[in-house]
């Protein structure tokens, strides 16, 4: 019954906030807002909902227990957020550097007419689909990680997904979201404080060093939301991180689970236990505050920041 | 003299420490933008081998998909699925995300504006995976009575339009291209609001105040001459999300779960993104290749859409 | 209300309409255009149907099997035409989709392109191989028209909806023990693994850890000095598989400990992972890569999925010969070896609780005898169709063309699907008495 209210009223709704879009622009302007807060608190309603029979049977327990064992219906989300928080932080630590580095590259380096043709191509970067991500880091990185660790370090990386080919996979493709942010803020450095900076007779790179400390809330904006991105990404990481969703692991060379794989591996067998649709619900709104919350933190920084 | 000397080679260690330390930024920079050309260049290099093996583009672009079993094939059930998704998609993100973003570039000094800016900017970030299970729960919930009340007597009444009506109404399976589409949907709305509120927000005062002078109502001044200063951000904006839910595959997983045939969109429909995630994960040649071929057409595809969208804007 | 305003939105209004309808035209050709020519009028319509085969034969309805659900109200016309029309490909058409099984998926795709075929492109039987728990499940959720799994409905399940489905074995698969060992690949050595359910339940629980561990040596005397002292990574399966619920059957039901440590289903919690390296993947397709790629690991997958590549395999490792702790002897996963497998195995379910069951029972017995049969090739399974009695009554759309199509594909199936061409290597096709439960079963979906 919810869902038929949902799907006749929403049809309706839309072209009741056309239609007052002639007659009374703002309160129609204003439905439109209403949907899109009405979307995410329903979704997280929702998922409160779905998530409630693990909550009320394991309470928090379900995100602090690891362990995956459905025949006897105890599930834990554990080993699959310390995956989640490994591949990003393997992410984020390859990844802040590219994008400092194509945020100096664009506005230092390379010469006017060649700038639009580099920033296009970080922002293709952004646009590729996931799944051709994954498709190469399945035939082509993953193997040559494998063989690149191992020839540092024999026997290391003993399969070529592993949480490490994930975090690396994820490096490449959210580099170009933290950069965005940071080139915005690089552009909004003002024309005095550029002079002054030369005046004092600081070199390329210094100036470069002070330009970005000068904007480093943009920095720290684009390391939440690249964050973000890292901690939700699907299809791609599903593809290359091994999907051992059992154990519980904390070395980066083994395979792993993060949480959005573990959703896309086992969510379609989910019905047939009676709590893993619950346990995969919790995962999903564990998944959805965390965008909530990285999302409030790099709003407010960058907000706070704004120059 | 000494203090001169000292003077020379402070200037030269910054000199050598300036080279370097621009050479890794630019190193760095470079790093970011390597592994687009490795991947363009791995998926053409063996996609192209790939579609000439399978039986040539045209087979390949209309072609059904090869079995373990066969030697040639196609992505063209996933190619037509594809395209209509992503189109449908595309159409309701404009629709809601266009007038979206006008309330919240315009209208910022608003209470409500800035939280439903904030919801624009949660649900830019929000896992696409996370948008395709909440699709699914709606759908559930919604299918039955949805079947009931509305889409039986609705395909009773306009099936004497002819069969081929069929394919497009009718009463909807668990999965189906509409799920689909409401899920890219979902995630092309924040991207077409952000970059339309961004452009509103740039429109300079003057330009602004002319505008209600002369377009006498608000709306028309917003949507009427207004949109001519900012049709350019927002077509781009409206293209490059087009190219972004082209290539998505996560919402798709559990709304249009795929199919091996044209089939009604009604049901289980293709995608070609679902059929690379497929197929590049079984052990068989022939499935593999046709992965690669099909991750060509789409990246052609996104390309295209790319570029256009980097010409116009 | 200026009348200057509303026409230039209509106008924006009307170009956005005519590219849509435009895009969808043109979207609508290929669909349109190659399954389905124009030519007949397409019988899909429920109210198509009742005319064109007026020999309503009204001997297929009451099977004697029916009697809580006969049907004595016969809600209107669409349910009396059941399409008896066997030797005629049928003039029905459109779309079903199942999914579940990736273990019966290239059988399944070859039987749904050649049915494709047979209906000269009419009936589109669209099979996602998403695992046999996801096909159970989505068949429960009603997202499909049919689910495949390699094991029967689980026992909870099938209580919670006895009476309402119906589920019958399709094909025979068995599953192999591949590896990926380069130091004895069988290219190198010529020779093959030999196991024991006892070796690789303990490879699986974590305490066998090592190749060079001296209970693998001493099944393989002839590659003792070969096997490498290296980390065994156990590769299993990352969804809910039947694959798995076989597989672990069989170590159940050959191998003691098992039962109790680990049991059996979809999926299991296992040892491996935590004791030693276990690795997941995605599907038969997905362990099957796996092994290929990993060196040193080892992974059950379904026959075809090594046949297709025993080349590929070879290089790197090979398939085990399996040893029956029934009789004692090494079996290799030959047709003939698992066919003998099958056949002791039916053969064991008969002696002891006499006849077949019917398609309405709980199968799950029927595996529990067939698993580790007491001669031929030990590591097989069913794949069982689930079917809903009455789709209507389960909330399909378009229910009456849905369960013809259905009794049309599977009837086809279990006839023309079982002969030589049309059974893929590795798959052994079902015994007549066997085939001839899934023909009742379709007797019972209401038309």
């Amino acid at each position: 019954m919810l869902g038929f209210l949902l799907v006749v009223l929403l049809i309706p709704y839309l072209i009741a906030a056309y239609g007052l879009l002639f007659v009374k622009l703002r309160w129609g302007l204003r439905l439109f807002g209403a949907f899109i807060v009405a979307t995410i608190g329903l979704l997280t309603v929702m998922f409160l909902v779905e998530a409630y029979p693990i909550i009320a049977r394991d309470g928090v327990a379900v995100f602090l227990q690891t362990g995956w064992d459905p025949v006897r219906e105890s599930y834990g989300v554990l080993q699959a957020l310390t995956g989640t928080v490994l591949t990003s932080a393997v992410a984020m630590a390859l990844a802040m550097p590219m994008a400092l580095g194509v945020a100096v590259t664009i506005n230092e380096i390379l010469p006017a007419r060649w700038r639009g043709v580099f920033g296009s191509l970080v922002d293709l970067t952004a646009t590729m689909p996931t799944v051709i991500y994954g498709l190469w880091g399945l035939f082509v990185l993953g193997p040559t990680l494998q063989s690149l660790v191992n020839t540092l370090a024999r026997d290391t990386m003993t399969s070529p997904y592993t949480l490490f080919t994930a975090g690396v996979l994820l490096a490449i493709m959210i580099t170009p979201y933290a950069a965005a942010v940071i080139r915005e803020g690089y552009a909004l450095v003002p024309k005095p404080v550029e002079e002054a900076i030369y005046a004092v007779g600081a070199t390329r790179f210094e100036a470069a060093l002070i330009k970005l400390r000068y904007v480093r809330n943009y920095i720290l904006g684009g390391f939440f939301l690249a964050l973000g991105r890292a901690m939700g990404e699907t299809v791609a990481v599903a593809m290359v991180v091994g999907g051992n969703f059992v154990r519980f692991t904390t070395n980066i060379f083994e395979s792993g689970i993060t949480i959005s794989s573990l959703i896309a591996l086992q969510f379609p067998n989910a019905a047939s236990y009676q709590y893993m649709v619950p346990a995969l619900f919790a995962g999903a709104l564990l998944l959805t505050l965390f965008g909530l919350a990285i999302n409030a933190v790099a709003i407010y920084i960058i907000q706070r920041g704004q120059i | 003299m000494t203090a001169e000397r000292k003077a020379e080679n402070i200037t030269a260690v910054r000199m050598v420490i300036n080279w370097l330390g621009l050479g890794l930024f630019a190193l760095l920079g470079v790093a970011a933008v390597v592994p687009l050309f490795l991947i363009i260049g791995d998926v053409y290099v063996k996609g192209i081998d790939a579609i000439n093996r399978l039986g040539g583009l045209w087979h390949f672009l209309t072609g059904l998909p090869p079995t373990p079993y066969e030697e040639s094939g196609g992505i063209g059930p996933m190619l037509v699925g594809t395209l209509y998704m992503t189109v449908l998609g595309a159409l309701l993100g404009i629709a809601v995300g266009f007038p979206l973003g006008v309330y919240i570039g315009e209208m910022r000094r608003e209470k409500f504006a800035n939280v439903a800016r904030a919801g624009v900017n949660v649900l830019v970030e929000f896992p696409t995976i996370v948008i395709g299970l909440f699709v699914y729960a709606v759908m559930s919930l919604a299918k039955e009575d949805l079947n009931l009340y509305l889409l039986d007597p609705l395909s009773r009444t306009i099936s004497p339009v002819g069969g081929w009506i069929t394919q497009f109404i009718g009463p909807l399976d668990g999965f189906n291209a509409y799920a689909g589409a409401a899920a890219l949907s979902i995630i092309m709305i924040p991207y077409v609001a952000l970059i339309t509120a961004s452009a509103y927000a740039s429109i300079e005062q003057p330009l602004r105040e002319a505008a209600y002078a002369t377009g006498g109502r608000e709306f028309n001044a917003l949507f009427v001459v207004l949109r001519k200063a900012v049709s350019r951000a927002v077509l781009t904006a409206a293209l490059l999300g087009t190219a972004k839910i082209a290539g998505e595959t996560a919402p798709l997983l559990f709304t249009a779960f795929g199919n091996f045939y044209y089939a009604p969109f009604t049901g289980p429909t293709a995608a070609v993104p679902l059929w690379v995630w497929y197929a590049a994960q079984t052990p068989y040649e022939v499935q593999i290749a046709s992965a690669y071929g099909a991750a060509a057409v789409l990246l052609t595809i996104i390309l295209t859409i790319f570029i256009i969208a980097r010409i116009r804007g | 209300m200026s009348p200057t305003q509303n026409p230039k939105f209509l106008a924006i209004i009307a170009a956005v309409a005519i590219v849509a309808v435009v895009a969808i035209a043109l979207l609508a050709m290929p669909p349109g255009g190659s399954p389905q020519p124009t030519t007949p009028p397409p019988a899909s319509q429920p109210t198509a149907t009742p005319t064109p085969t007026p020999t309503t034969t009204p001997a297929t309805t009451p099977t004697a099997t029916t009697s809580p659900s006969q049907p004595t109200t016969t809600p209107t016309a669409i349910n009396s035409p059941t399409p008896t029309t066997t030797s005629v490909p049928s003039r029905l058409s459109g779309a079903l989709t199942g999914g579940g099984s990736t273990f019966v998926a290239p059988q399944m795709f070859t039987w749904s392109k050649t049915f494709y075929q047979v209906t000269g492109g009419k009936i589109q039987v669209n099979y996602q191989s998403i695992g046999s728990g996801a096909g159970a499940a989505q068949f429960l959720e009603k997202k499909l028209d049919f689910g495949a799994s390699d094991v029967p409905m689980p026992r909870d399940k099938y209580e919670q909806i006895a009476g309402r489905f119906v589920q019958f074995p399709v094909v025979i698969g068995s599953i192999v023990m591949t590896y990926n060992v380069p130091e004895i690949a069988y290219q190198k050595t010529g020779k093959y693994l030999n196991l024991t359910a006892e070796v690789i339940a303990l490879i699986y629980m974590g305490e066998i850890k090592q190749w060079c561990d001296p209970r693998i040596k001493a099944l393989n005397p002839g590659l003792a000095d070969k096997l490498p002292c290296k980390d065994i990574v156990a590769a299993h399966r990352s969804d809910g598989s039947g694959t798995t619920a076989a597989f672990t059957l069989y170590l159940t039901r050959a191998y003691q400990p098992w039962n109790q440590t680990v049991g059996w289903g979809y999926t299991v919690k296992w040892p491996a992972d935590e004791k030693a390296k276990g690795t997941g993947a995605k599907g038969n397709e997905g362990v099957a890569q796996a092994v290929l790629q990993t060196p040193y690991s080892i992974g059950y997958i379904e026959f075809a999925y090594w046949a297709k590549n025993k080349d590929k395999y070879d290089q790197v490792g090979g398939v085990a010969f399996v040893r029956n702790d029934n009789d004692g002897k090494y079996y290799f996963p030959t047709t003939e070896n698992v066919a003998m497998g099958a056949a002791a195995g039916l053969e064991r379910y008969t002696r002891r609780y006499g006849s077949k069951p019917a398609p309405e029972a709980d199968w799950n017995p029927v595996s529990i005898e067939f698993s580790n049969p007491p001669r031929g090739y030990p590591i097989m399974s069913f794949v069982y169709v689930f079917l809903w009695k009455d789709y209507a009554a389960e909330g399909y759309g378009d229910a009456a063309t849905k369960a013809a199509l259905l009794k049309e594909f599977f009837k086809w199936v279990l006839t023309e699907g079982q002969k030589q061409g049309n059974v893929v290597e590795g798959y052994i096709p079902l015994p007549p008495e066997v085939a001839k439960i899934g023909l009742e079963a379709l007797n019972l979906v209401k038309p």
